[in-house]
């Protein structure tokens, strides 16, 4: 579902001030968050050297070994946050933690994935570690084995559908053992039965490592079920983050009063 | 379309001021013959000719059977209807114009090691250019046998057919053309009669220069040389290409590559980043492709009305269309790049490990490989010893 078309910015106005509430599986004692960032600004500027606001002082944090989710309109600034998070952006200003090893998975897997058969692509991002070729070998049929595609090994890239070059892309994110997971609107090209089967992949390698942590992209509303907690942003803000059911609650009271809004 | 002729009796007048055009012609009617003209039989006889009238038609409705033919007016390529069947045949073309690797079923020529298999590309591209014309048809059919034998039925009937077709063709223009046009320039040897010398003795075996005449052209033994060394080199080095490609992963190739230029780096050349590149290559010229026809793609779909355009305003069409492609191309290498920082590559080749993972150990394939080779290299040389 696209949030877009049911959430405008005039919305904004009847939004409730920023407010937060505790996710109810989240032990915070325990979990020591694996994704912070506070009062973080990003802004550019244009060729008339004027300065424009993307993200304003966005703050959030993310626990160690959970699945959180960041919904909102398009142009929010979802994407740019996670790539300030990646490290791809330089915030203007704000601090920023992120857990390391992390890796990123873009939006279009064909940006992601840059060699031309699936093993040699999945294996890709351990060429820094220097690891013997039988670890490779392994951890490389391990990932495509979460993501259901042990049997492509050697399948030419350009032959996969979309959906199976975003499991190798994030297979290939899963190779390399990453302690967080940055997740750029996975599901975007996929049909139901893909996205689910993408979902449950990224969950499958939360659940067995208990360290790793994932913060996910997304517009579709029905993936909230699989978060352990999720942020909604707008206009450059994170104007709530709580847990799955809260933010679709939120979400679903925007949706109503926007939609009493055009019929009365 | 259609065309009839009838013999109708006409009357050619002489050129004048009010009908500027000879061929005008004008049905004769004899009671439009002024009468003192009738009287005189030598001047009627004289102005009496028989003419053709032809008339065609585009649509005939009497001959419905022929539309198939007689529409063919409508398929010339005219400029509006060319600019839409360029960017229809873009849109609809494949995204892997090169051959592929084929994964499944796997093979004898998959578990060769890579290596050997660029030496045999070598071996098959020097071969035919220096062999003998038997050698040559044998390399050829040894070729053919493989493809059936290694590819699946539908790539190799369709990769024969076509590059039999090319060198079919190749085959006929150079056999017929590098010698079968006399040559302009006259020789500037004196004929024998002059110089007193015998003319050259007819062969007591038969043999003879040309071996076949098509009119005013022939087909000589140096257009058969000619012919069958470009025909030959041309199948083998299309059929031995994709048979490479379509049992080898563009890594496994890369990194045979790699194994013969390693000697190359002690006088400076950086092998890791020629091999690096070329497999981004091979990865990237893909997304090209498919660039290419998903713009092409967006251009049908806007239904654009072509005869409405101007020539410039087509041309206009046509430069956005590159200019989009070469946009998207560059943001997608933009991303890459990204993503390659991303996934931990510091732009160092060296540092930054490149795994081909398929197994490769030296098994019987290869030994059978090798001796297949040494087998057709011993052949190729004796028949240059043996064979005239």
């Amino acid at each position: 579902m696209n949030l877009s078309s049911l959430v405008r910015p005039s919305t904004l106005a009847l939004l409730p001030p920023l407010h937060s509430t505790l996710p109810s599986r989240i032990d915070v004692t325990e979990n020591a968050a694996a994704i912070e960032c506070s009062n973080l600004n990003y802004s550019i500027t244009t060729r008339l050297h004027r300065s424009v606001p993307i993200l304003k002082e966005c703050s959030l944090s993310v626990p160690s070994g959970q699945l959180w989710m960041l919904l909102g309109p398009n142009g929010c600034g979802k994407s740019t946050l996670l790539k300030i998070l990646a490290g791809l952006l330089k915030p203007t200003n704000g601090t920023v933690f992120v857990k390391r090893p992390k890796s990123y998975v873009f939006q279009n897997p064909d940006h992601q994935v840059v060699m031309p058969t699936v093993e040699a692509d999945v294996a890709f991002g351990l060429g820094k570690l220097n690891l013997p070729r039988d670890e490779v070998k392994t951890r490389v049929s391990k990932a495509l084995d979460a993501v259901g595609m042990s049997k492509y090994l050697q399948r030419p890239v350009q032959t996969l559908s979309g959906g199976q070059k975003q499991r190798v892309a994030i297979a290939g994110a899963l190779a390399e053992a990453c302690k967080v997971l940055l997740l750029d609107e996975l599901t975007t090209f996929l049909d139901e039965s893909d996205q689910l089967g993408v979902i449950k992949a990224v969950k499958s390698s939360l659940g067995n490592s208990g360290e790793v942590t994932a913060l996910w992209v997304t517009h579709r509303l029905e993936e909230l079920e699989y978060a352990d907690g999720a942020c909604y942003m707008e206009n450059g803000k994170i104007v709530m983050h709580g847990d799955g059911a809260s933010i679709m609650d939120f979400i679903k009271t925007q949706q109503s009063s926007y939609t009493n809004q055009i019929n009365s | 379309m259609n065309c009839t002729h009838r013999t109708t009796p006409t009357v050619t007048f002489s050129l004048s001021s009010s009908h500027p055009n000879p061929k005008t012609l004008f049905r004769l009617f004899r009671t439009q013959i002024p009468a003192k003209n009738r009287q005189n039989p030598r001047l009627y006889l004289s102005v009496k000719k028989i003419s053709f009238v032809i008339r065609a038609s585009l649509h005939d409705s009497s001959n419905k059977n022929n539309n198939k033919v007689g529409d063919w007016v409508s398929r010339l390529p005219t400029g509006a209807f060319a600019a839409d069947n360029v960017f229809r045949l873009i849109s609809t073309a494949t995204a892997s114009p090169i051959y592929q690797f084929i994964a499944s079923p796997s093979t004898f020529l998959h578990s060769v090691d890579p290596r050997i298999k660029l030496v045999w590309l070598l071996v098959l591209v020097v071969l035919p250019a220096r062999s003998h014309i038997v050698m040559r048809v044998g390399l050829v059919l040894y070729t053919t046998l493989l493809s059936i034998w290694i590819l699946p039925k539908r790539v190799w009937m369709d990769q024969l057919g076509r590059v039999f077709l090319l060198s079919g063709i190749l085959f006929i223009m150079l056999g017929l053309g590098s010698d079968g046009v006399p040559s302009l320039v006259q020789s500037r040897t004196p004929p024998p009669a002059i110089s007193g010398l015998p003319n050259l003795p007819v062969s007591l075996g038969g043999y003879s220069y040309s071996i076949m005449k098509l009119g005013p052209l022939q087909f000589t033994r140096k257009g058969l040389s000619v012919a069958s060394t470009a025909a030959c080199l041309t199948f083998t080095l299309f059929q031995s290409a994709s048979l490479c490609l379509a049992t080898t992963t563009p890594e496994q190739l890369a990194f045979a590559l790699r194994w013969f230029m390693l000697p190359l780096t002690y006088i400076g050349v950086p092998v890791a980043e020629i091999v690096l590149t070329l497999l981004l290559s091979l990865r990237f010229i893909n997304l090209v492709f498919d660039e290419v026809r998903n713009v092409a793609l967006g251009i049908v779909s806007r239904r654009i009305n072509w005869k409405q355009l101007t020539m410039l305003e087509s041309i206009d069409i046509f430069a956005s269309y590159i200019r989009q492609i070469f946009k998207n191309i560059f943001s997608h290498a933009e991303q890459i790049s990204q993503a390659m920082i991303v996934r931990g590559f510091r732009g160092d080749s060296n540092t930054h490990k490149i795994y081909s993972l398929s197994d490769s150990s030296v098994g019987i394939a290869d030994f059978v490989s090798l001796l297949c080779l040494v087998t057709i290299v011993g052949a190729a040389l004796l028949s240059d010893r043996f064979l005239v």
